[in-house]
Protein backbone atom coordinates (compact mmCIF):
# COMPACT_ATOMS: atom_id res chain seq x y z
CA UNK A 1 0.00 0.00 0.00
CA UNK A 2 2.76 2.66 1.16
CA UNK A 3 4.56 1.66 -2.22
CA UNK A 4 1.26 2.18 -4.50
CA UNK A 5 0.85 5.56 -2.73
CA UNK A 6 4.34 6.62 -3.32
CA UNK A 7 4.40 5.78 -7.04
CA UNK A 8 1.00 7.75 -7.04
CA UNK A 9 2.81 10.52 -5.50
CA UNK A 10 5.50 10.62 -7.76
CA UNK A 11 3.21 10.16 -10.89
CA UNK A 12 1.07 13.17 -9.54
CA UNK A 13 4.36 15.37 -9.17
CA UNK A 14 5.51 14.34 -12.63
CA UNK A 15 2.34 14.96 -13.70
CA UNK A 16 2.30 18.74 -11.93
CA UNK A 17 6.45 19.23 -13.48
CA UNK A 18 5.17 18.76 -17.01
CA UNK A 19 2.14 20.89 -16.26
CA UNK A 20 3.68 23.77 -14.97
CA UNK A 21 6.83 23.51 -17.22
CA UNK A 22 3.77 23.43 -20.41
CA UNK A 23 2.15 27.00 -18.38
CA UNK A 24 5.61 28.69 -18.38
CA UNK A 25 6.85 28.08 -21.84
CA UNK A 26 2.81 29.06 -22.61
CA UNK A 27 3.04 32.29 -20.26
CA UNK A 28 6.55 33.05 -22.07
CA UNK A 29 5.55 32.73 -25.12
CA UNK A 30 2.24 34.55 -25.04
CA UNK A 31 3.73 37.79 -23.15
CA UNK A 32 7.33 38.22 -25.67
CA UNK A 33 5.63 40.64 -27.50
CA UNK A 34 7.94 40.18 -31.19
CA UNK A 35 6.31 43.79 -32.14
CA UNK A 36 7.87 45.80 -29.52
CA UNK A 37 11.14 44.32 -29.34
CA UNK A 38 14.52 46.67 -29.44
CA UNK A 39 15.25 47.31 -32.88
CA UNK A 40 18.57 45.02 -33.39
CA UNK A 41 19.64 47.73 -35.54
CA UNK A 42 19.96 50.21 -32.45
CA UNK A 43 23.51 51.40 -32.77
CA UNK A 44 24.45 49.69 -36.29
CA UNK A 45 24.54 52.26 -39.38
CA UNK A 46 20.92 53.11 -40.30
CA UNK A 47 20.57 50.97 -43.80
CA UNK A 48 21.41 53.69 -46.83
CA UNK A 49 18.79 54.65 -49.10
CA UNK A 50 17.55 56.83 -51.78
CA UNK A 51 13.92 57.51 -52.18
CA UNK A 52 11.92 59.78 -54.88
CA UNK A 53 10.43 62.66 -53.34
CA UNK A 54 6.39 62.72 -52.66
CA UNK A 55 5.97 65.42 -55.08
CA UNK A 56 7.65 63.44 -57.61
CA UNK A 57 10.13 66.13 -58.62
CA UNK A 58 13.83 65.15 -59.06
CA UNK A 59 15.33 67.81 -56.26
CA UNK A 60 13.17 66.08 -53.82
CA UNK A 61 14.92 63.03 -53.82
CA UNK A 62 16.90 61.90 -50.64
CA UNK A 63 19.78 60.40 -50.52
CA UNK A 64 20.41 58.92 -46.46
CA UNK A 65 23.88 59.17 -46.92
CA UNK A 66 23.83 63.03 -48.41
CA UNK A 67 22.33 63.86 -44.73
CA UNK A 68 25.62 62.39 -42.86
CA UNK A 69 26.49 65.04 -40.01
CA UNK A 70 23.19 65.66 -39.45
CA UNK A 71 20.88 64.21 -36.80
CA UNK A 72 18.11 62.71 -38.84
CA UNK A 73 14.44 62.48 -37.62
CA UNK A 74 13.30 58.94 -40.28
CA UNK A 75 9.38 58.56 -39.72
CA UNK A 76 7.25 55.76 -41.38
CA UNK A 77 3.73 56.78 -42.02
CA UNK A 78 0.56 56.29 -44.35
CA UNK A 79 -2.46 58.17 -45.17
CA UNK A 80 -4.88 55.45 -44.30
CA UNK A 81 -2.91 54.84 -40.66
CA UNK A 82 -4.97 57.53 -37.78
CA UNK A 83 -2.15 57.11 -35.08
CA UNK A 84 0.08 58.79 -38.19
CA UNK A 85 -2.68 61.59 -38.39
CA UNK A 86 -2.20 62.20 -34.67
CA UNK A 87 1.39 62.56 -34.37
CA UNK A 88 1.84 64.85 -37.59
CA UNK A 89 1.90 68.23 -35.47
CA UNK A 90 4.26 66.80 -33.19
CA UNK A 91 7.01 66.22 -36.07
CA UNK A 92 5.92 69.38 -37.38
CA UNK A 93 6.66 71.07 -34.34
CA UNK A 94 9.97 68.98 -33.78
CA UNK A 95 11.07 70.13 -37.32
CA UNK A 96 10.29 73.84 -36.82
CA UNK A 97 12.36 73.46 -33.27
CA UNK A 98 15.39 72.41 -34.48
CA UNK A 99 15.55 72.96 -38.06
CA UNK A 100 18.26 75.02 -37.49
CA UNK A 101 20.25 72.71 -35.06
CA UNK A 102 21.11 70.23 -37.49
CA UNK A 103 18.26 68.04 -37.47
CA UNK A 104 16.11 66.72 -40.53
CA UNK A 105 13.05 65.14 -39.91
CA UNK A 106 12.11 63.39 -42.89
CA UNK A 107 8.48 61.59 -43.89
CA UNK A 108 8.97 58.68 -45.64
CA UNK A 109 5.45 57.24 -47.16
CA UNK A 110 4.68 53.38 -46.69
CA UNK A 111 2.28 51.58 -48.68
CA UNK A 112 0.09 54.14 -49.76
CA UNK A 113 -2.18 55.50 -52.85
CA UNK A 114 0.48 58.45 -54.36
CA UNK A 115 -2.85 61.02 -54.39
CA UNK A 116 -4.03 60.16 -50.78
CA UNK A 117 -0.54 60.57 -49.30
CA UNK A 118 -0.16 63.99 -50.94
CA UNK A 119 -3.79 65.02 -50.11
CA UNK A 120 -2.91 64.14 -46.61
CA UNK A 121 0.88 66.29 -46.81
CA UNK A 122 -1.39 68.99 -47.78
CA UNK A 123 -4.51 69.12 -45.43
CA UNK A 124 -2.03 69.03 -42.37
CA UNK A 125 1.10 71.05 -43.34
CA UNK A 126 3.41 68.86 -43.01
CA UNK A 127 6.39 70.96 -43.86
CA UNK A 128 9.34 68.79 -43.53
CA UNK A 129 10.59 66.87 -46.42
CA UNK A 130 8.88 63.70 -47.63
CA UNK A 131 9.85 60.55 -49.86
CA UNK A 132 8.59 57.59 -50.60
CA UNK A 133 8.86 53.96 -50.36
CA UNK A 134 6.82 52.55 -53.43
CA UNK A 135 8.04 49.15 -53.08
CA UNK A 136 8.60 49.06 -49.43
CA UNK A 137 12.25 47.95 -49.89
CA UNK A 138 13.20 50.80 -47.05
CA UNK A 139 10.53 49.76 -45.24
CA UNK A 140 12.04 46.14 -44.92
CA UNK A 141 15.86 47.69 -44.40
CA UNK A 142 15.10 49.11 -41.02
CA UNK A 143 13.00 46.08 -40.07
CA UNK A 144 9.33 48.50 -39.56
CA UNK A 145 6.70 46.06 -38.34
CA UNK A 146 3.78 48.96 -39.13
CA UNK A 147 3.36 52.70 -39.31
CA UNK A 148 3.64 55.12 -37.92
CA UNK A 149 7.60 54.02 -36.97
CA UNK A 150 10.15 56.41 -36.17
CA UNK A 151 14.06 56.28 -36.50
CA UNK A 152 16.62 58.90 -34.97
CA UNK A 153 20.00 58.81 -36.48
CA UNK A 154 22.77 60.25 -35.15
CA UNK A 155 25.46 62.63 -36.99
CA UNK A 156 27.41 59.47 -37.54
CA UNK A 157 24.51 57.84 -39.64
CA UNK A 158 24.02 55.29 -37.05
CA UNK A 159 20.49 54.30 -35.44
CA UNK A 160 20.38 55.45 -32.14
CA UNK A 161 16.38 55.42 -31.10
CA UNK A 162 13.57 53.75 -32.53
CA UNK A 163 9.86 54.48 -31.81
CA UNK A 164 7.11 52.07 -32.39
CA UNK A 165 3.55 54.12 -32.45
CA UNK A 166 2.85 57.89 -32.25
CA UNK A 167 5.55 60.15 -30.84
CA UNK A 168 5.06 63.33 -29.19
CA UNK A 169 7.08 66.62 -29.94
CA UNK A 170 8.38 66.03 -26.09
CA UNK A 171 9.56 63.05 -26.23
CA UNK A 172 11.51 63.14 -29.27
CA UNK A 173 13.33 66.82 -28.17
CA UNK A 174 14.39 64.81 -25.05
CA UNK A 175 16.20 62.25 -27.43
CA UNK A 176 17.49 64.86 -29.89
CA UNK A 177 19.03 67.47 -27.08
CA UNK A 178 21.96 64.97 -26.32
CA UNK A 179 22.58 64.41 -29.67
CA UNK A 180 23.09 67.77 -30.85
CA UNK A 181 24.68 69.24 -27.30
CA UNK A 182 27.93 67.14 -27.48
CA UNK A 183 28.07 67.17 -31.52
CA UNK A 184 30.15 68.86 -33.76
CA UNK A 185 29.43 72.69 -35.23
CA UNK B 1 -16.91 -19.03 -54.72
CA UNK B 2 -15.23 -20.33 -51.59
CA UNK B 3 -13.72 -18.85 -48.77
CA UNK B 4 -10.03 -19.32 -49.50
CA UNK B 5 -10.22 -17.93 -53.04
CA UNK B 6 -11.82 -14.84 -51.80
CA UNK B 7 -8.85 -14.39 -48.85
CA UNK B 8 -6.66 -15.37 -51.92
CA UNK B 9 -7.63 -12.22 -54.31
CA UNK B 10 -8.01 -9.77 -51.20
CA UNK B 11 -4.43 -10.69 -50.50
CA UNK B 12 -3.13 -10.11 -54.11
CA UNK B 13 -5.10 -6.40 -53.86
CA UNK B 14 -2.79 -5.57 -51.64
CA UNK B 15 0.31 -6.58 -52.71
CA UNK B 16 -0.64 -4.74 -56.19
CA UNK B 17 -1.00 -1.56 -54.10
CA UNK B 18 1.86 -2.38 -51.92
CA UNK B 19 3.72 -2.79 -55.35
CA UNK B 20 2.20 0.69 -56.83
CA UNK B 21 3.10 2.42 -53.21
CA UNK B 22 6.43 1.43 -53.23
CA UNK B 23 6.80 2.21 -57.05
CA UNK B 24 5.78 5.89 -56.29
CA UNK B 25 7.76 6.56 -53.42
CA UNK B 26 10.61 5.43 -55.59
CA UNK B 27 10.01 7.42 -58.60
CA UNK B 28 9.64 10.64 -56.50
CA UNK B 29 12.77 9.57 -54.40
CA UNK B 30 14.81 9.46 -57.90
CA UNK B 31 13.56 12.44 -58.97
CA UNK B 32 14.18 14.69 -56.24
CA UNK B 33 16.96 12.99 -54.41
CA UNK B 34 19.66 13.97 -57.01
CA UNK B 35 18.70 17.21 -58.20
CA UNK B 36 19.46 20.56 -56.54
CA UNK B 37 16.72 22.96 -55.88
CA UNK B 38 15.61 25.53 -58.47
CA UNK B 39 15.90 29.26 -57.29
CA UNK B 40 12.13 29.44 -57.35
CA UNK B 41 11.81 26.00 -54.68
CA UNK B 42 15.33 27.59 -52.63
CA UNK B 43 12.97 31.29 -52.43
CA UNK B 44 9.78 29.45 -51.18
CA UNK B 45 11.26 27.47 -48.94
CA UNK B 46 13.31 30.20 -47.53
CA UNK B 47 10.38 32.43 -47.60
CA UNK B 48 8.29 29.69 -45.71
CA UNK B 49 10.70 30.04 -42.88
CA UNK B 50 10.78 33.63 -42.38
CA UNK B 51 7.88 35.67 -40.41
CA UNK B 52 5.56 38.06 -42.33
CA UNK B 53 6.54 41.20 -40.15
CA UNK B 54 2.96 42.68 -40.10
CA UNK B 55 1.26 39.53 -39.88
CA UNK B 56 0.62 37.00 -37.02
CA UNK B 57 2.49 33.89 -37.53
CA UNK B 58 2.14 33.93 -41.01
CA UNK B 59 5.26 33.16 -42.83
CA UNK B 60 6.24 35.55 -45.91
CA UNK B 61 5.71 32.85 -48.28
CA UNK B 62 1.63 32.75 -47.69
CA UNK B 63 1.35 35.73 -46.34
CA UNK B 64 -0.38 38.26 -49.38
CA UNK B 65 0.47 41.38 -47.05
CA UNK B 66 2.79 43.68 -49.50
CA UNK B 67 5.22 43.75 -47.34
CA UNK B 68 5.60 39.80 -47.48
CA UNK B 69 5.30 39.92 -51.03
CA UNK B 70 8.55 42.50 -50.67
CA UNK B 71 10.09 40.01 -48.53
CA UNK B 72 9.48 37.66 -51.35
CA UNK B 73 10.78 39.81 -54.35
CA UNK B 74 13.83 40.39 -52.57
CA UNK B 75 14.34 36.73 -51.85
CA UNK B 76 14.11 36.06 -55.13
CA UNK B 77 16.42 38.63 -56.45
CA UNK B 78 19.34 37.48 -53.75
CA UNK B 79 18.67 34.00 -54.73
CA UNK B 80 18.98 35.06 -58.15
CA UNK B 81 22.44 36.65 -57.28
CA UNK B 82 24.27 33.96 -56.01
CA UNK B 83 23.44 35.13 -52.19
CA UNK B 84 23.61 31.69 -49.66
CA UNK B 85 20.27 30.80 -48.17
CA UNK B 86 21.81 31.51 -44.44
CA UNK B 87 23.18 34.98 -45.60
CA UNK B 88 19.70 35.96 -46.46
CA UNK B 89 17.82 34.54 -43.56
CA UNK B 90 20.73 36.65 -41.24
CA UNK B 91 20.07 39.84 -43.32
CA UNK B 92 16.64 39.67 -42.49
CA UNK B 93 17.57 38.63 -38.69
CA UNK B 94 19.56 41.73 -38.38
CA UNK B 95 16.69 44.34 -39.45
CA UNK B 96 14.43 41.91 -37.41
CA UNK B 97 16.07 40.36 -34.72
CA UNK B 98 15.74 36.59 -34.18
CA UNK B 99 11.94 36.71 -34.43
CA UNK B 100 12.12 37.28 -38.15
CA UNK B 101 12.80 33.21 -37.97
CA UNK B 102 10.04 30.62 -38.11
CA UNK B 103 12.02 27.67 -36.42
CA UNK B 104 13.66 29.19 -33.69
CA UNK B 105 17.48 28.69 -33.61
CA UNK B 106 19.21 25.95 -31.23
CA UNK B 107 21.12 27.90 -29.35
CA UNK B 108 19.80 29.85 -26.20
CA UNK B 109 16.16 29.64 -25.09
CA UNK B 110 15.46 28.31 -28.42
CA UNK B 111 17.01 24.86 -27.48
CA UNK B 112 14.07 24.57 -25.65
CA UNK B 113 12.22 23.79 -28.13
CA UNK B 114 14.07 22.13 -29.84
CA UNK B 115 14.69 19.43 -26.71
CA UNK B 116 11.87 19.16 -25.09
CA UNK B 117 9.88 17.00 -27.66
CA UNK B 118 12.84 14.85 -27.41
CA UNK B 119 12.62 14.62 -23.93
CA UNK B 120 8.88 14.31 -23.07
CA UNK B 121 9.20 11.51 -26.11
CA UNK B 122 12.27 9.57 -23.46
CA UNK B 123 10.07 10.51 -20.53
CA UNK B 124 6.83 8.61 -22.03
CA UNK B 125 8.77 5.22 -23.19
CA UNK B 126 10.66 5.07 -19.99
CA UNK B 127 6.96 5.08 -18.53
CA UNK B 128 5.33 2.91 -20.05
CA UNK B 129 8.25 0.70 -19.93
CA UNK B 130 8.24 0.88 -16.08
CA UNK B 131 4.64 0.15 -16.01
CA UNK B 132 4.85 -3.00 -18.54
CA UNK B 133 7.55 -4.46 -16.67
CA UNK B 134 5.81 -3.65 -13.13
CA UNK B 135 2.94 -5.41 -14.34
CA UNK B 136 4.17 -8.29 -15.54
CA UNK B 137 6.05 -9.12 -12.56
CA UNK B 138 2.74 -8.22 -10.57
CA UNK B 139 0.88 -10.84 -12.74
CA UNK B 140 3.87 -13.38 -11.98
CA UNK B 141 3.90 -12.86 -8.50
CA UNK B 142 0.54 -13.16 -7.55
CA UNK B 143 -0.44 -9.13 -7.10
CA UNK B 144 -3.49 -8.01 -8.28
CA UNK B 145 -5.26 -9.43 -11.50
CA UNK B 146 -4.53 -12.92 -9.98
CA UNK B 147 -7.37 -14.86 -8.34
CA UNK B 148 -6.38 -15.36 -5.04
CA UNK B 149 -9.27 -15.48 -2.51
CA UNK B 150 -8.54 -13.32 0.64
CA UNK B 151 -10.76 -11.96 3.26
CA UNK B 152 -12.78 -9.17 1.41
CA UNK B 153 -13.63 -11.79 -1.64
CA UNK B 154 -14.67 -14.74 1.27
CA UNK B 155 -17.06 -11.61 2.54
CA UNK B 156 -18.51 -11.29 -0.46
CA UNK B 157 -19.06 -14.44 -1.55
CA UNK B 158 -20.65 -14.89 2.13
CA UNK B 159 -23.01 -12.21 0.92
CA UNK B 160 -23.92 -13.68 -2.56
CA UNK B 161 -24.36 -16.81 -1.00
CA UNK B 162 -27.04 -15.11 1.49
CA UNK B 163 -28.84 -13.31 -1.27
CA UNK B 164 -29.26 -16.42 -3.39
CA UNK B 165 -30.82 -17.62 -0.85
CA UNK B 166 -33.22 -15.39 -0.16
CA UNK B 167 -34.25 -15.18 -4.05
CA UNK B 168 -34.78 -19.36 -3.75
CA UNK B 169 -36.93 -19.02 -0.95
CA UNK B 170 -38.90 -16.27 -2.55
CA UNK B 171 -39.96 -18.59 -5.39
CA UNK B 172 -42.81 -20.51 -4.99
Amino acid sequence: MIRGGGRRLAALGGLAVGVALVALLLALGLTTDTKLAASPLSGHPAPAFDLPGLDGAEQSRIRLEDLRGQVVVVNFWASWCTECRVEQPELNATWQRFRDAGVVVLGVDFQDAPGDARQFVATSGASYPMVVDADSSTALDFGLRGVPETFVIDRDGRIVERFVGPVTAATLGDRLEPLLDGGRP
Amino acid sequence: MSAARLAGGRLGLVLAVLALLTAAGALVWGATADRAPTDQERATAIASGLRCPVCTDLSAADSSAPLARQMRTEIRQQVAAGVSDEEIRRGFVEAYGPSVLLTPPADGLGRVAHLLPVLVLAAAAVGGAAVLVSGRRAVRGGGPGTAEPDHRSSTDRTLVDRALADLLKEEP
